[in-house]
């Protein structure tokens, strides 16, 4: 039992603006009243639900890639000492499993959700996500690019490639699902790419990306998956690519969609050089269609390691930077690209893209539609969002970071024009309401009773950023779990899975499919339920028979 | 005594990790293998579930789980510079615990990847 | 599909039928008939029988080939003598990189003859640049042969949980990492290690005798389902089940993709995760070591 009192509550699911009310929690969960048990003078500080980061890559077979490949980041990176109740571990771009949960509690962050599972190695990440203490899980499985399902959807066998889409969300233990450059990985197989929206991928013979996006969007809808299809679209990073993700956006209508980091989706110009930001025209277009959320994606200058199933992308920035690339190809399923990258402010393309996301948070006026991400750790590291929060209250200091942006990225950006400051009440819904609304997690992301009692405690501060930074309590399902950047009595958090409904002899179809193209026994593919801990388990309704 | 029959056993023999292997096992000892390869089938023909060490040494000699447990402790703690090293035959379960335990003694732990 | 510094056929010999040669996949579906197949190394090993052509390096000379290859690739001048080092022709290289530059997906696997031999890591390391560099032209990848059992899981499991894949110190009370320097036979031919815990492996068989000698004068601990070389000169040996057999858990492929072990028979012997747990929970029944600063334990 615990009972937070006289702190200013910021609880936007509940429409409360900054009021002081005590805040009572027992067994984990937010309950209305409390008799006993210890009181936590939180007077004179902000509460916030615990934040929810919708989109990252903290746990998985590439990200464990990328660690292998950047042993000199982790050098250079902090370092986490083992104590008597905390695991040793490394921060930097791609931090420890143990570090990773620390890092994120310690920001006052209590649940997220890694992006990019491979059915093939999802195994793998439920193992990292058992080691990723405190903060609670979910991840998204990529299948925009699996040959069974595109295949499926070649043929128009709308409702069997649903049954495999339910099977694989289950099999794999995942929570939602991930598109990743439809067609366009299973395209990289041949060293090619799908960019355009409307023309056969490459090995096939009609299915197009667009077509893979919608069958795609429309299937997750029917199943009632709680979060819509998770769409990282085609093209990414690319100059002109505004028309794709346009395109994209229009296939989707009549359906609902989480536009993964729109950032990187959002550019103009025909070459490098001509290279601008078009945050403006997608803003435009988002503004007036309910059915989309996004994250923003948003970039900060210096490193980052870019990890992403577009495997095409990637190849194209190791020939830009001429750095480190690793490739990774998940046989019938998708691949992986890996380039550390550096963001620099001298660099006309990454001061655009720095302007991009802020001017996305800044010109998309619904906070609850878009959300703070970096998309870790490709934009920057997620420990850095607190630097994000504080230029998106303060237009003086954004305007000022804007002078010393190269002369030539003025008129290529619209951000020192933009006087919009967020308040409090709106960074409480980007960093927690709204992610959580998005996911569909009820239970997360408000402060309402039978809430889980995932709460930050910060002091106020002009300096948003020290105080988002350091809050000064963070509890998690009701317990004490950092105070002062101290992490105390560290505990497993938990992981949501979903399990849609699907007919189980579309076990039968896919198990000689799977003899044929597949190097691992059927038997063995899908995920042990006692190899995910903690696991909560939500059965949605199908809602198309 | 009646055959016991696993599907799709895998075998750890090699990095290819094959996992479509059957298995024919009597109790004590794998009698047959399906899908094998001549080293996967030596492998888990060679191995068997016979009593034929001591469950534990000291010094040479046979003495208990529990005692030899409490002797590796011993040691370990009582080292400023501990090595755990191996790992190549041995689960990620057991991996895992073993860098958990190189932690906790402040020791090194390393594979046969260094060789 | 060029293999290069390995042995196939008797050290991993399900690999062209069940992974790689003779498999039949969608976009190639007669399997071997649309494939082409290199072996490059020292000697005519019998994988060269299943091989569409056989270059023999001389030994010592991988790093060399693979930079003239490198070069030839990106249509640079190389000198003929060089080449001829190799015990390669100048014709034989042309044609390998025209055959390659021709493939529609192009994969390299490397065994220990290139990564165990002279150059070592470089030899690996440029490999994976002619791979890389490949993809100008066409599809191409690299990947090692990776050896023994679930070796591969080590290298995944110490880097989620230390950021480093091996050779990793936690004397400090955090993860460092510095072959060389934190690598087994380094530490112990040294003489740096005061005990040693020895699972999944037998050092006792196959490490230098310099090492060997050390694992001897220190405590050593052994946990395997045998008596080993090494157990006989260690201080503690524990028998456990044997991973795979009657051990169950998860083991790593060479392409780190995990799989389930499905043990078929019950061991009268613990696990090693059991023993390693409990010499683990041993330890923190004792006085704590906690990392110190300034002479002040931290946290």
């Amino acid at each position: 039992m615990l009972r937070i009192k006289g702190g200013k509550v910021y609880d936007p699911a509940n429409n409360i603006n900054g009021v002081i009310k005590d805040i009572c929690m027992d067994n984990g969960k937010i309950v209305a009243d409390v008799d006993g048990g210890r009181t936590l003078d939180a007077t004179g500080r902000i509460i916030f639900p615990g934040g929810v980061d919708i989109h990252t890559h903290v746990a998985g077979a590439a990200l464990n890639f990328a660690r292998a490949m950047t042993p000199e980041n982790q050098r250079a990176a902090s370092k986490f000492m083992h104590t008597a109740d905390t695991r040793a571990g490394i921060g930097g771009p791609t931090p420890t499993t143990f570090a990773t949960g620390y890092l994120y509690a310690g920001m006052g962050y209590t649940t997220v959700v890694e992006a990019a599972v491979p059915i093939l190695s999802a195994k793998h990440t439920h193992e990292e996500l058992r080691d990723t203490p405190i903060v609670d899980k979910a991840c998204c499985l990529l299948m925009a690019n699996n040959e069974i399902v595109m295949d499926l959807l070649e043929k128009g066998e709308h409702e069997r490639a649903k049954d495999v889409v339910a099977w694989l969300v289950w099999a794999a233990k995942a929570y939602g699902v991930k598109a990743v450059n439809p067609g366009g990985v299973t395209a990289w197989k041949f060293g090619k790419d799908a960019k355009v929206m409307s023309e056969p991928v490459p090995g096939y013979s009609s299915i197009t990306p667009a077509q893979i996006v919608s069958g795609l969007a429309k299937i997750i809808d029917e199943l009632g998956l709680p979060h819509p299809l998770h769409l990282h679209c085609n093209n990414l990073g690319a100059p002109g690519n505004v028309a794709t993700t346009l395109e994209t956006m229009k296939v989707l209508e009549g359906n609902r969609a989480h536009m993964a980091h729109l950032q990187f989706h959002s550019y103009g110009g025909d070459d490098w050089h001509t290279f601008r930001s078009e945050a403006t025209q997608i803003a435009d277009y988002f503004n007036k269609h309910k059915n989309l959320t996004c994250d923003a994606g948003a970039v900060l200058f210096g490193n980052a390691v870019t990890i992403t199933a577009d495997g095409p992308w990637q190849h194209l920035l190791y020939q830009l930077t001429g750095r480190k690339w690793g490739n990774l190809d998940v046989e019938n399923e998708t691949g992986c690209g890996i380039v550390p990258y550096t963001y620099k402010g001298s660099n006309l393309v990454n001061a655009v893209q720095w302007a991009g996301g802020l001017e996305l948070l800044l010109l998309i006026d619904d906070p609850w539609r878009i959300f703070l991400t970096t998309d870790h750790p490709n934009g920057a590291c997620f420990w850095r969002y607190p630097e994000i929060i504080h230029l998106l209250m303060h237009a003086d200091v954004r305007k000022e970071r804007v002078k010393k942006l190269p002369a030539k990225a003025l008129s290529r950006i619209v951000l020192g024009d933009l006087d919009r400051q967020y308040s409090l009440y709106e960074i409480a819904i980007i960093t927690s309401a709204g992610p959580a609304r998005a996911l569909g997690l009820k239970q997360k992301g408000h402060l309402g009773i039978g809430a889980d009692a995932d709460i930050t405690i910060f002091n106020e501060n002009p300096d948003g950023e020290l105080m988002f930074r350091y809050p000064r309590y963070v509890i998690k399902s009701g317990e004490i779990v950092v105070e002062e950047g101290d992490i105390k009595n560290p505990h497993d958090g938990r992981e949501f899975v979903v399990k849609p409904a699907y007919d189980p002899k579309i076990e039968d179809f896919l198990r000689p499919l799977f003899q044929q193209v597949y190097t691992m026994s059927f038997e063995n593919y899908p995920v042990e339920l006692e190899r995910v801990h903690g696991i909560e388990v939500a059965e949605p309704k199908n809602s198309h028979g | 005594m009646s055959l016991i029959i696993v599907k799709n056993a895998t075998c750890t023999f090699c990095g290819c990790v094959c996992d479509d292997i059957e298995l024919h096992a009597d109790g004590e000892k794998i009698v047959e293998t399906k899908r094998a390869c001549s080293l996967g089938e030596s492998w888990f023909k060679h191995h068997t579930a016979e009593r034929l060490y001591p469950d534990a040494l000291i010094d040479g000699h046979p003495a208990t789980v529990d005692d030899a447990v409490e002797r590796a402790a011993d040691y370990l703690v009582a080292a400023d510079m501990p090595l755990v090293y191996g790992l190549s035959n041995v689960t990620c379960e057991t991996q895992r615990e073993a860098v958990s335990l190189a932690e906790l003694v402040g020791g090194v732990i390393d594979s046969h990847t260094s060789l | 599909m060029i293999y290069w510094g390995g042995n196939p056929a008797e050290c991993h010999p399900r690999h062209f039928t069940k992974y790689s040669l003779t498999q039949k996949g969608k976009f190639i579906p007669n399997g071997r008939k649309d494939r082409t197949m290199v072996l490059v190394d020292i000697r005519e090993t019998p994988s060269a029988k299943a091989a569409d052509l056989f270059l023999q390096v001389r030994p010592g000379k991988d790093f060399e080939l693979v930079t003239v290859l490198r070069a030839v690739v990106k249509g640079q001048r190389v000198d003929e003598a060089s080449v001829a080092e190799t015990g390669i022709t100048m014709d034989q290289v042309n044609d390998l990189v025209a055959q390659m530059k021709a493939a529609r997906f192009g994969v390299i696997f490397f065994g220990m003859g290139v990564s165990m031999t002279r150059g070592k890591h470089m030899n690996s390391a440029a490999i994976l640049m002619l791979a890389a560099e490949m993809n100008a032209f066409t599809k191409f990848v690299a990947m090692p042969m990776r050896g023994h059992g679930n070796v591969t899981g080590s290298d995944v499991v110490m880097r989620y949980t230390t950021g480093y894949p091996f050779g990793v110190s936690l004397s400090r009370g955090y993860p460092r990492f510095n072959p060389g320097e934190f690598s087994t036979v380094d530490l112990l031919v040294r003489g740096d290690i005061d005990a040693c815990l020895v699972l999944g492996a037998d050092p006792g068989a196959t490490m230098p005798q310099p090492a060997i000698d050390h694992m001897a004068r220190v405590p050593t601990i052994v946990l395997d389902p045998k008596v080993t070389h090494t157990s006989r000169l260690a201080r503690v040996h524990i028998t456990t089940a044997v991973t795979g057999v009657s051990a169950p858990g998860t083991v790593y492929r060479m392409d780190e993709v995990p799989l389930p072990l499905r043990p078929a028979l019950k061991s009268p012997y613990p696990t090693d995760e059991e023993v390693v747990r409990r010499i683990r929970e041993a330890v923190k029944r004792r006085p704590a070591w906690l990392p110190q600063r300034n002479g002040k334990a931290v946290g």
